[in-house]
């Protein structure tokens, strides 16, 4: 979730939870103050109709509002309030009131007092009042909103900026990273410390990449030297166990600098040297290597089947590319049977190339380790290659094997790389 | 031809020189960037054998010295930088090829031999053993003056022993020649066997000389019988 959503989401929470807090305690604070205010209403009323009594001795009745008798004895100490509900005959439903009894004793005489109070009224306000008073807080709330959620876009427009240019950022471009300055020192403060991390990393990738260069170096410089030597003792006339021999050593120093090549190669995807620069044509890249491979397949007498179904394109170097398809393919040569078949297909998002062969008791979690060669010849290098340029440019592999041994390359789509 | 070779390895440099001589090149030395500098700045060389990565300094700056003197050497780069910057940086200097080490002497002097066919236009580009030749402008070759028609691989093949005569070529050798880097990850080179003899028929119905020894199932031999 963004942060601004994330803000907005919470304030929009809190803010509802507060609304309806505010408008249930202002509905009974209101309640309790239209209901003094009747009781108010009420005792004056009694004060008033005492001081009539007193003066003219008249009992002034109008049901269901005043009710005055006269009485023997007090059967009650205090004035009395309650609720009640009187059926109202001409709208023929229950009304609510609120009802004030008393007992006062004028020149000598009990007199019983009921004052009623319709509090219908008062309700229809209540109602009115609270749902004034709702609006206007929801509208004051909801004026904030706006006007935070403005406020931090601005404020945080530079951060996303920022944001963007470290997502955009690359080792392998010689440019430095270069952070927008804003005027909050928690940014600011940010900022410094991305910046002198990625200066490090920098230093730290750059002084990697030279040493793998420099130890590729170093290893094939002696062993060129051999090679030669080897080479120059190969022209004299050997019997054949000596040739044998210098043969094999020829081979040998030969995987020695191949391996040594492959493990720089690997270190350099890992550490994402080859830059993804353009959208490459698989399909394109397919058809060339099986041309290429021609010869290979036929001296194994494979039939290769190719169904180029869809077109398929993947953000990669081209290189890498052609590497994995080549590896992919040599790996579907040097573990075939004679006479077996390869069958490459291409579907949308998709390429899966299939071989026949021997079981090999390898499964998806151990095929792409390092050094793990199944019953051919090979260097166990070959899929560790597949596998780590497929992690580096967000391609998933998978090994199924039933009857025959297949590799699946499927896209991947990242949420975060819609741009 | 003269061959000036810049390489701070010395066992290297006296092991490619020695093989160059008795190839019939001239050759010159160099272990260092100053010495290198100041050997072309006064001599002139058909080709240059360029190690880029020297003691005293890049020999990708010795490619940009080479241009602007407008010397018309070809070079060839050799490094044990496999990297992609480098190539893609030297061929972009104007470098005439790349040889990554460790790499063999047959596969230089193919090379060299390529380079340096490229260098002139004075009728060089036909190559002649005995009874054969070869047309490297044409690609094609003759057997007593017939043409024969070969496949792009029995062509080149053929052409890598004529350049190579008389040098033992393991199998492996021809196959990293004729594939380049794809064939390190195909561990059957059996299919060498297959142009070989396709090769080997043509000749022979063309009425010329099988000039290829095997040499214990493992090399070849071409040369005089």
């Amino acid at each position: 979730m963004k942060f601004l959503t994330k803000i907005n989401r919470n304030f929009f929470i809190m803010f509802t939870i507060i609304l309806i807090f505010i408008s249930i305690v202002g509905y009974y604070v209101l309640a309790a103050i239209l209901m003094d205010d009747a009781k108010e209403n009420l005792m004056e009323k009694e004060a008033l109709i005492k001081n009539q009594i007193a003066e003219t001795g008249i009992l002034p009745n109008m049901y269901p509002l005043i009710e005055v008798k006269k009485i023997n004895k007090r059967t009650i100490a205090k004035p009395l309030f309650r609720k009640i509900f009187i059926q109202d005959n001409l709208e023929d439903e229950l009304e609510p009131f609120l009802e004030y009894s008393n007992q006062v004793k004028i020149n000598d005489t009990i007199y019983y007092i009921r004052l009623r109070q319709s509090t219908f009224e008062n309700e229809d306000l209540l109602t009115l009042l609270a749902l004034s008073f709702f609006i206007l807080l929801f509208f004051v709330f909801g004026i904030s909103f706006f006007i935070t959620k403005k406020m931090n876009k601005t404020v945080w427009k530079d951060f996303e900026k920022n944001l963007h240019t470290i997502e955009n950022f690359s080792f392998i471009e010689t440019k430095n990273l270069t952070l927008l300055k804003s005027d909050i020192e928690e940014f600011d403060r940010l900022n410094k410390v991305i910046a002198s991390l990625t200066e490090k990393l920098k230093s730290d990738y750059l002084s990697l990449k030279e040493f793998t260069e420099n130890a590729s170096h170093e290893i094939q410089t002696p062993l060129s030297i051999v090679m030669l030597n080897l080479e120059e003792v190969l022209q004299q006339n050997l019997n054949k166990e000596t040739f044998k021999k210098v043969h094999a050593s020829i081979n040998a120093v030969k995987r020695l600098s191949t391996l040594n090549q492959s493990l720089v190669l690997l270190t350099k995807i890992e550490n994402r040297q080859f830059e993804a620069d353009r959208k490459v044509n698989i399909n394109e890249i397919v058809k060339n290597k099986i041309k290429e491979f021609t010869n290979l397949f036929e001296t194994k007498k494979l039939k290769v089947e190719f169904l180029n179904n869809h077109e398929f394109h993947i953000k990669i170097n081209e290189q890498l590319a052609e590497l994995l398809i080549v590896n992919l393919l040599s790996n579907a040569i040097n573990h075939n049977i004679d006479n077996g078949f390869i069958q490459i297909e291409i579907n949308e998002n998709e390429l899966k190339i299939c071989n026949s062969g021997e079981n090999n008791g390898l499964t998806n979690e151990t095929i792409f380790n390092r050094f793990v060669k199944g019953n051919s010849k090979s260097y166990g290098l070959g899929l560790a290659i597949v596998k780590n340029i497929c992690e580096t440019n967000q391609i998933e592999i998978k090994y199924l094997k039933n009857i025959l041994h297949c590799f699946v390359l499927k896209q991947k789509f990242c949420e975060n790389s819609v741009s | 031809m003269k061959i000036l070779i810049i390489e701070d390895e010395t066992d290297l440099l006296i092991l490619i020189s020695n093989y160059l001589v008795k190839e019939n090149y001239t050759c010159e030395l160099a272990e260092n960037f100053k010495n290198a500098n100041e050997k072309l700045s006064i001599f002139e060389y058909d080709l240059i054998l360029l190690d880029i990565s020297l003691p005293d300094g890049n020999g990708l700056e010795l490619l940009k010295t080479i241009k602007k003197l407008q010397i018309k050497s070809g070079v060839i780069i050799i490094s044990a930088k496999n990297s992609l910057d480098d190539k893609i940086n030297g061929l972009d200097l104007g470098a005439d090829d790349y040889l990554t080490k460790p790499f063999q002497l047959s596969e230089l002097n193919s090379r060299i031999k390529a380079v340096l066919r490229r260098q002139q236009f004075d009728g060089s580009n036909i190559l002649i053993f005995n009874e054969i030749s070869i047309n490297t402008e044409s690609k094609s070759a003759t057997i007593y003056g017939k043409t024969i028609t070969l496949t792009k691989k029995e062509y080149d093949l053929f052409l890598y022993f004529i350049i190579n005569k008389n040098r033992v070529l393991t199998k492996e050798v021809i196959a990293e020649h004729l594939w380049n880097d794809n064939i390190a990850l195909v561990d059957n080179f059996d299919f060498i066997y297959t142009h070989l003899n396709n090769l080997r028929k043509k000749i022979k119905s063309a009425g010329g000389k099988d000039y290829v020894k095997t040499i214990y199932g493992m090399g070849y031999k071409f040369g005089e019988l």
